[in-house]
């Protein structure tokens, strides 16, 4: 029963996102702003009440199932972007690359002398 | 019985695309298990792989199955908002550290967008396409969420992210070597500023620090990038 309450909760949180999205047109998605009001939420209450903790546990551990139908997608788009996937696979790949080296460096920058263990 | 009256039957109920996703999932997580867990091959991907092979197989068109599992990605919904719950478990790191933090996150984030952004826009890819592969850092949940706004294709999103998450995953560790970085508060951080959730089970194998530091970074770089870059594409857009 606590997990249902917590579902509850986590349906709640996320139509208070789809209302809040709906009236302000911001162009967020009302998961986000859900999860931003449960975060708020849990830090005003100080802990995790167990309702919440046994609804999100397993569902954050079904994530990876969850996104599975849209993945399987990208092998029936292949023939589709047939000419463009050098183009993107070296953006992502070179991009990657770049943006890892800039992340390392600059926080151990920013870490370096006031931060180090 | 004739097979196309099998299929037809099958496929009449949403529960036969449920079942093929569960099995999919399940099996992919064993495989991943028994080949000891490659970095190059998320268990997500050997799913996913097994999943397209089986549709194609029994002849089961992708809308069809996409429209069935809906009954199963709806959860995607309150499972983001669950995302909450590690991201205020994070806080004690974020009051450690907001400094460094604060001014790193949105520099970083905004580059790992960027950078593979430019380099595609210059090879001449499509709008479309720019559209698809902005989010590539972001956890898949928000990332959904983002490319919709900005009218992305979610396939091809999916699939930047696969390979976003296994590129960070090998090059962090090249990148901290070159750099000289030993402290896995860094390393941890940028696996998952970079490559979201596949980058923080990686960070997990490394140390918990790592990983919580992982969690951090994904955390803060999927809220950061979904309020920025829908707001920014949309400026841009404008303008151009």
């Amino acid at each position: 029963m606590p997990a249902l309450i917590g579902f509850l909760w986590l349906i709640g949180y996320w139509l208070i996102g789809e209302v809040f999205v709906h009236f302000t047109g911001l162009p967020v998605s009302s998961g986000v702003v859900g999860m931003l009001l449960l975060s708020t939420t849990l830090a005003i209450r100080g802990r995790v009440p167990n309702s919440i903790a046994a609804a999100a546990q397993p569902l954050i551990a079904l994530l990876a199932m969850l996104i599975m139908p849209g993945v399987v997608g990208v092998f029936f788009i292949l023939d589709e972007l047939a000419g463009q996937w050098p183009a993107i696979l070296f953006a992502l790949i070179l991009g990657t690359l770049l943006s890892v080296t800039t992340t390392l460096w600059l926080l151990k920058r920013l870490m370096g002398k006031h931060h180090a263990r | 019985m004739p097979a196309n009256a099998l299929l037809s039957t099958l496929s009449a109920t949403p529960l036969f695309a449920v079942g093929l996703t569960l099995a999919a999932f399940l099996l992919g997580n064993l495989l991943f298990k028994r080949l000891k867990k490659p970095t190059w091959l998320p268990a997500i991907l050997i799913a996913a792989l097994l999943l397209a092979a089986t549709l194609a197989v029994i002849g089961l068109p992708y809308d069809t199955y996409r429209q069935d599992a809906s009954w199963l990605t709806i959860l995607l919904g309150p499972a983001t908002v669950a995302l909450g719950m590690p991201l205020y478990q994070q806080l004690p790191h974020i009051r450690a550290l907001w400094q460094p933090l604060t001014i790193c996150l949105p520099i970083a984030a905004t580059l790992a967008a960027c950078y593979a952004l430019l380099i595609a826009w210059v090879l001449g890819s499509s709008p479309l396409i720019l559209a698809s592969i902005a989010a590539k850092s972001v956890t898949a949940p928000i990332a959904i969420g983002i490319t919709e706004q900005i009218g992305g294709s979610a396939a091809l999103l999916l699939g930047a992210l696969l390979i976003t998450g296994v590129a960070t995953a090998a090059f962090v560790g090249l990148a901290a070597r070159f750099l000289k970085i030993e402290d896995e508060r860094i390393i941890g951080f940028a696996l998952g500023l970079n490559g979201h959730a596949i980058g923080t089970v990686r960070a997990f194998e490394i140390s918990p620090t790592a990983g919580a530091f992982a969690s951090l970074g994904m955390s803060l770089t999927g809220i950061f990038t979904a309020l920025i870059l829908p707001l920014a594409w949309r400026l841009i857009g404008a303008g151009g």
